[in-house]
């Protein structure tokens, strides 16, 4: 009577509820969402399959044509030229802020991507803003011809309009004044100082957005030299920092290449860093020890440790009070003083005291001429506040009858932006040579465009023993001039930009050394500077010797009064990797790169501290499409109000503090920078990054909070160390696996490791066998690799919105794990309601977290769990150990992404190319000259990943088969293996004995990603170590 | 042997020879009846002595130093440029350049050539052909028949139909036949159709554009004889094997201003382009340049990726292989395929080329895995994905 038998799924089932009896009856609980159902339309279905066959057949017949392609080729083709291989052309990049000697990428004459120049004495590290910087020359938003009061003219009109109304101005009693950041290029000094000459009321103004000069005072006051000293990160074994962040943006962009030179465990030489910080930086990120303090403790701390080191030297103390964190700054200071003449004490903000005080530290610990090179001294930073400062009181009292201005934006970054825009309207000829019409630029009489430095002959002077020269890689796009042209033009003189330079070369720098051979190196070394620019206020200080100028005991008091508690916030203000001082804001691959540690895209904001977030109810919570939001805020400083900003809660805030970055807001970058974020220049009152007393109220009103576009959104990694594994130097040295634990299973054979039980059958390997190794230790999460891949590999920008739900394009991720004070070793658990609070509290960052990067791409896994389920066979592996994506076998199932264990698949939701509601450099016909011609442009439905830059793989090996040679060690390189100037990521092939990465695929602290799954990747990391 | 056999026309001046050497070493400056850079050649033999041109052709300036006044005079009529000196031709060589110009070559009058945009038709399928040809046999026999009917039926003044009606009933009256028709029209219908959309779709072997010069690979290539790599040189380094720049059309074209098919036409095409006056011998200044909008005719699309030099340096493919014979074509056509089936059916016939030091390493390795077995471009990873799709 089995027939009679009924089997229930419930016991509401069996009691007949008719909810669960319409439930049973239908596939899915829910219907799919219509938006108009098929009734109320007045297309029947007889109607619309009449409109499908016609449409069919109209594509069919339509696309039987086959379009006509043209082939043009040059009429007379330039002889280095070949059409399918790449040029590359020595330069150097520099901005104003970031310098970098670079070797630019070129294909068919456009310039698409950049690598550091390795021959090159100087200027290594790339940052991504410099990676970034050939987009912004297909940027169509430049401006394309000089303008006079808005409307197109001519380059006669205005050089002939200018120069006479300066040769008026010249003869008056009013001065000239030509405002520029930070010039290091000895053609331009030169000219300078031609203008000088000729104009005895003139004067240049060096200028830096985010301002320098306390650190340059400082060094005037006791050194008598108004620079920068080099510093050596490479050979500190103590480094100490009092809020530099100096791996992202400090006084030059190759520190964090040094600083990971001198952070190697194998060899034993690693250095031990401490940070004193309020924000989290990513410095800080990467400090053995960091330390959350206000700004205002800042001076009180160093006037401490001085203090404990001079007690150390048997030397005068300070006046002082004690601190919270001294006995801290105790074993710091006995740390320093062990390692003296090998250590480097460092502090950021811009207070001069601050700066004297660190100087005498080092000074005490007999830094200077071992990890302090002040005889190679770095000129990246000129900008001196008290004459940006003069100048405006100048405009202000109505003496100055021209300001000429290059490469800056006063009325976007002054602290008193507004009041200096109101003053250009009081000088009777402003001129600015900016690329765009920029919110200052805008409000000047003449604008003479500059042109891209992709497109300018030029040469720079970073520091004393290394000059580099800049070479133009393609002809201006637009009827631009470059800055040194146009000044020698408003002088009376026409040069030509090129015959200019090479006179000058040939007359200062040559010596006898060949042009051509020089231009192919980029750069001399030389021993002095090029061209001193000459005072023409008479500051100049003869002093030589320090204490004979500054009197410490008067700095400490200073610092003393202002570390006294105040009421309210402290602020500080910082630059990110990405946007930096606001001038690059029209740059989407830096608009869309996630700031290193908080992850968020396109957007700045106000971090705050976990419990003090949680006072104010302030907090940031996941809405139902995965996206973050946060609360609205309205921050009050120093009488300077700011309405709806948003509240970033972060971990690693000191408690009563509060970051906030600058670059953001913009009104007059361009579509892609316009409108992004808060602009918070008005709060850089007096040059001073930091601020007390500042108040925050929360926006009521804001319902559902302001959303974020973050591209992680987990904190921490949940104590999972198949993800992340660290271990401590002091641990490595006693057992070098230390950390990097292995999985074994039981079988029949006795215990295996996870990865030789296998169902699968092993590849067979011949040719090649590439593998990418990342250690961690090195990796400081700078993201150059990041931007990198976007440029090689035509990954396209999706925007704010589409990055919020998570549909992100970056083919490599940097994941940021914070520490959480929860592990599953210091929480004993009783209970399945303690495992799963354990799991909660896992999740929850510490406040004081210790931080981790992990630059995540595709894994290339032998074992690859998502070829087993694509049904069209569109992923496949390779025997060369990379897993390979047909993007037009691919019918976008996204079952692969679905059965990624590293979700680093990524699909295109959209046509990203060629879209208007994607306005980004793929939807601009001049944005898409930077695409990669090697690398297809993948179109809406397909899944795409990394594929290792297979198309310079297969270059590589074909150059060695060209050549009837073997691939050479050095030669096989990936986008970001190359960008990596710190050495963390390495590349090649493994079959290779001889390669570095054999042997480190071999090294105790190698380990695959989520081991346990055994898909064998053939990415290896390698354990991160930290110094404790 | 061959030295003797060779010997056999030894004193014989061999005009063939000849005409290769003026046209390798005199041609650039020369032609037969029109004056160039130098004189017309034709008729030189009976101007001068021929003791005398065989000092002037192998050195001309020593002849004008020697102050002969007839050196003299060509060297003050032609600017004072000398000849250049062809110390290295033999007697021999001279006297044979000489037999050639007494005895040039009949000018073809033929049009091949002319014919620019004619290119092979292309018919449909063999079965379909067959079906149609049979079924207008089929109607002709059967309009013939009715015919012959109705005219004997007018004969005997009997009432005639239609002839619609009649083939009607004819029809009618042989459902097996009807069938038959009806299932042939089916068969040639679908086996068309399947051609047209599986294999015709998206295809363009056979393309063979009108380019916006007559240029002919069968006079350069074929007659002439310039290797591939001269023009397209790209072939050998990059992707792209790259079409010739107008200035390597002028480095010929510089003195050979007229073809021997369409005359000035499609020369003077380059001339056009670069700014170049063939009758001054002058780039013209200020030239705006005007780049020649040729047709390309072998279009991959975008996802695939195809390297030239991968082929010809690397695998030492000729260019034939893919090109077909190029060197009889004046108009180029689309030779191969170009599917992804003819790639795969080529990679998995083709020998890897295992000479190549690249591979040392491997040699060994390869043997005792293939056991002497063709190491075909498949075995080695030539038909992975990746290797042409990124």
């Amino acid at each position: 009577m089995a027939n009679e038998k009924i089997y229930y799924s419930s016991i509401q089932e069996l009691e007949n509820n008719p909810v669960i009896q319409e439930l049973t009856e239908k596939e899915f609980a829910n219907e799919a969402p219509e938006e108009n159902s098929v009734e109320e339309s007045s297309t029947s279905r007889r109607d619309f399959l009449k409109f499908l066959g016609f449409s069919t057949a109209a594509a069919t017949i339509a696309s039987c044509e086959t379009p006509i392609h043209k082939a043009i080729p040059y009429v007379n083709k330039p002889e280095e030229v070949v059409a399918g291989i790449a040029n590359w052309y020595a330069s150097s990049y520099y901005d104003g802020h970031d310098y970098a000697s670079v070797l630019v990428k070129t294909r068919e004459g456009r310039p698409i991507s950049l690598k550091a120049n390795k021959d090159a004495s100087y200027g290594q590290g790339l940052s991504p803003r410099v990676m970034g910087s050939v987009l912004e020359l297909y940027d169509s938003s430049r401006l394309q011809h000089p303008t006079k009061g808005g409307k197109d003219t001519d380059w006669k009109t205005v050089d002939a309009e200018i120069s006479s109304k300066l040769k008026s101005i010249g003869g008056s009693n009013k001065i000239i004044v030509l405002l520029t950041s930070t010039i290091i290029s000895p053609s331009v000094k030169a000219i300078i100082e031609k203008y000088k000459t000729t104009y005895s009321n003139f004067s240049h103004v060096s200028y830096d957005a985010v301002s320098y000069s306390a650190m340059l005072d400082a060094n005037m006051d006791m050194f008598g030299k108004r620079v920068l000293p080099t510093y050596k990160f490479q050979d500190a074994e103590v480094i100490v920092s009092f809020g530099a962040d100096f791996l992202q943006d400090w006084t030059e962009n190759s520190q964090g290449k040094d600083y990971a030179m001198g952070r190697n465990p194998e060899s034993g030489k690693m250095s031990k860093h401490y940070q004193f910080e309020s924000n989290l930086s990513l410095t800080g990120s990467n400090a053995d020890y960091r330390f959350p303090i206000k700004p205002s403790q800042q001076g009180l701390l160093l006037v401490n440790l001085y203090n404990l080191l001079a007690q150390k030297a048997g030397k005068a103390t300070l006046s002082s009070t004690p601190s919270k964190l001294d006995a801290k700054l105790k074993a710091v200071a006995k740390e320093l003083w062990a390692a003296k003449g090998k250590s480097l004490v460092v502090a950021g903000g811009n207070d001069k005291n601050i700066h004297l005080i660190v100087n005498a530290i080092n000074e005490l610990l007999s830094n200077y001429g071992s990890t302090i090179d002040l005889d190679n001294a770095s000129y990246l930073r000129q900008g001196n506040d008290a004459s940006v400062n003069a100048l405006v009181a100048d405009m202000k009292a109505g003496k100055v009858g021209a300001l000429l201005m290059e490469n800056t934006n006063p009325v976007y970054t002054l602290g008193n932006g507004a009041e200096f825009a109101s003053l250009l309207s009081k000088v009777s000829l402003t001129v600015s040579f900016a690329l765009r019409a920029d919110e200052t630029a805008a409000l000047c009489n003449y604008v003479l465009p500059n042109n891209h430095y992709l497109e300018t002959w030029g040469d720079v002077q970073p520091t004393t023993n290394y000059v580099g020269l800049i070479q133009p890689t393609i002809s201006p796009l637009f009827n631009t001039r470059q800055f040194s042209v146009s000044l020698l033009a408003l002088l009376g003189e026409q040069v030509d930009a090129y015959e200019y330079l090479n006179s000058f070369w040939k007359e200062n720098l040559l010596n006898g050394r060949s042009w051509n051979q020089t231009l192919h190196n980029g750069f001399v070394t030389v021993t002095s500077e090029v061209v001193e620019s000459t005072e023409t206020e008479s500051t100049e200080d003869s002093e030589e010797t320090m204490n004979s100028t500054v009197d410490l005991n008067t700095v400490a008091n200073q610092l003393k009064s202002m570390s006294k508690a105040g009421s309210g916030f402290e602020l500080t203000l910082y630059t990110k990797s990405g946007i930096g001082n606001g001038s690059h804001a029209n740059n989407p691959w830096l608009q869309e790169l996630p700031d290193p540690v908080s992850k968020a895209t396109w957007d700045n904001y106000l971090t705050v501290n976990l419990s003090d977030a949680k006072e104010l109810g302030l907090e940031n919570y996941m809405v139902s499409n995965g996206g973050i939001n946060g609360a609205l805020v309205t921050l009050t400083v120093n009488g300077v109000t700011m309405k709806d900003v948003p509240v970033m809660v972060q971990p690693g805030q000191a408690i009563g503090t509060l970051g906030l970055a600058v670059g953001y807001g913009r009104t007059a970058s361009g579509d892609c920078g316009d409108g992004k974020g808060v602009n918070a220049y008005p709060l850089y009152k007096n040059f001073s990054l930091t601020s007390k007393g500042a108040s925050i109220e929360k926006t009521e009103d804001a319902t559902d909070g302001y959303e974020f576009a973050l591209t992680q959104v987990a904190s921490t990694a949940m104590d999972r160390s198949e993800v992340i594994k660290e271990t401590t130097l002091e641990a490595f040295i006693a057992d070098p696996k230390a950390g990097t634990d292995k999985i074994f299973l039981e079988t029949h054979k006795g215990k295996k490791h996870v990865e030789k039980v296998s169902l699968w059958q092993e590849f067979e390997r011949d040719v090649h066998f590439w593998n990418l190794s990342i250690d961690l230790t090195k990796c400081t999460g700078c993201a150059a690799c990041v931007v990198a891949c976007h440029a090689e590999n035509n990954v396209p920008v999706v925007g704010k919105e589409e990055v919020r739900v998570g549909r992100d394009m970056h083919w490599l991720r940097i994941d940021r794990y914070y520490s959480s004070d929860t592990t599953k070793e210091n929480t004993p658990t009783d209970g399945l309601g303690d495992v799963i609070d354990l799991y909660l509290n896992m999740e929850k960052p510490s406040e004081k977290p210790e931080v981790v990067f992990q630059p995540v791409m595709c894994q290339h896994c032998n074992h690859a769990p998502c070829e087993n389920v694509c049904p069209v066979a569109a992923t496949s592996h390779s025997k060369e150990g990379l897993n390979h994506m047909a993007y037009n076998r691919c019918i976008g199932t996204r079952y692969c992404a679905n059965n990624c264990p590293y979700k680093v698949r990524r699909f295109n939701w959209f046509q990203y190319s060629g879209n208007e509601k994607f306005p980004y450099n793929m939807n601009d016909e001049l944005g898409r000259m930077v695409l990669n011609p090697d690398v297809v442009v993948r179109s809406r439905g397909v899944m795409e990943k990394c594929s290792m830059c297979i198309h310079m793989i297969q270059k590589t090996k074909l150059e060695a088969k060209k050549a009837g040679r073997q691939v050479a060690d050095e030669d096989a390189q990936t986008a970001c293996s190359l960008a990596c100037d710190t050495g963390a990521m390495v590349f090649g092939d493994v079959m290779n004995s001889s390669h570095e990465v054999a042997e480190l695929k071999d090294s105790p602290r190698a380990y695959h990603m989520l081991e346990q799954l055994n898909t064998q990747p053939s990415v290896v990391y390698h354990t991160k170590v930290r110094n404790k | 042997m061959t030295l003797f056999i060779g010997s056999s026309d030894l004193y014989a001046q061999d005009a063939a020879k000849g005409e290769s050497l003026f046209k390798s070493n005199c041609a650039s400056c020369h032609a037969l009846n029109k004056k160039l850079v130098g004189p017309a050649l034709s008729g030189v033999t009976e101007r001068r002595e021929e003791e005398w041109l065989l000092k002037w052709v192998k050195n001309s300036s020593a002849l004008i130093k020697s102050g002969d006044p007839e050196a003299i005079a060509i060297f003050e009529e032609y600017n004072k440029s000398a000849m250049t000196a062809f110390t290295h031709f033999s007697d021999e060589d001279v006297k044979d350049i000489l037999t050639y110009i007494e005895n040039p070559p009949e000018p073809t009058t033929g049009g091949n050539g002319g014919n620019v945009v004619a290119g092979p038709e292309k018919g449909g399928s063999n079965t379909s052909m067959i079906i149609i040809v049979a079924l207008i046999i089929l109607s002709a026999v059967l309009f013939a028949s009715l015919k012959a009917k109705n005219a004997l039926k007018k004969a005997m003044d009997e009432p005639t139909d239609s002839m619609f009606k009649q083939t009607k009933d004819w029809l009618l009256a042989r459902p097996g036949l009807v069938v038959v028709i009806v299932v042939l029209l089916f068969i040639g219908g679908v086996q068309d159709t399947w051609e047209q959309v599986f294999d015709k779709v998206g295809m363009s072997q056979g393309y063979q554009p009108t380019q916006p010069i007559a240029f002919s690979h069968k006079i350069h290539a074929g007659e002439q004889k310039i290797d591939c790599n001269y023009c397209h040189s790209g072939a050998r380094h990059s992707k792209t094997s790259g079409i010739p720049s107008a200035n390597v059309c002028m480095n010929c074209h510089t003195y050979i201003n007229e073809g021997p098919t369409t005359g000035t036409k499609e020369i003077s095409k380059i001339y056009e382009a670069v700014g170049y006056d063939p009758e001054t011998r002058a780039y013209k200044e200020n030239y705006e340049p005007k780049p020649i909008e040729w047709v390309k005719i072998h279009n991959l699309p975008d996802l695939v990726y195809f390297n030239h030099a991968q082929h010809v340096t690397a695998g030492k493919q000729e260019c034939k292989t893919c090109h077909g014979p190029i060197e009889e074509m004046d108009v180029v056509e689309q030779f191969a395929p170009l599917t992804m089936g003819w790639c795969i059916e080529c990679h998995r016939n083709t020998e890897v080329n295992t000479d190549n030091p690249y591979y040392e390493n491997l040699n060994e390795r390869w043997a005792e895995k293939f056991h002497g077995e063709k190491i075909t471009v498949d075995k080695i990873g030539g038909l992975e994905c990746g290797k042409c799709h990124y």
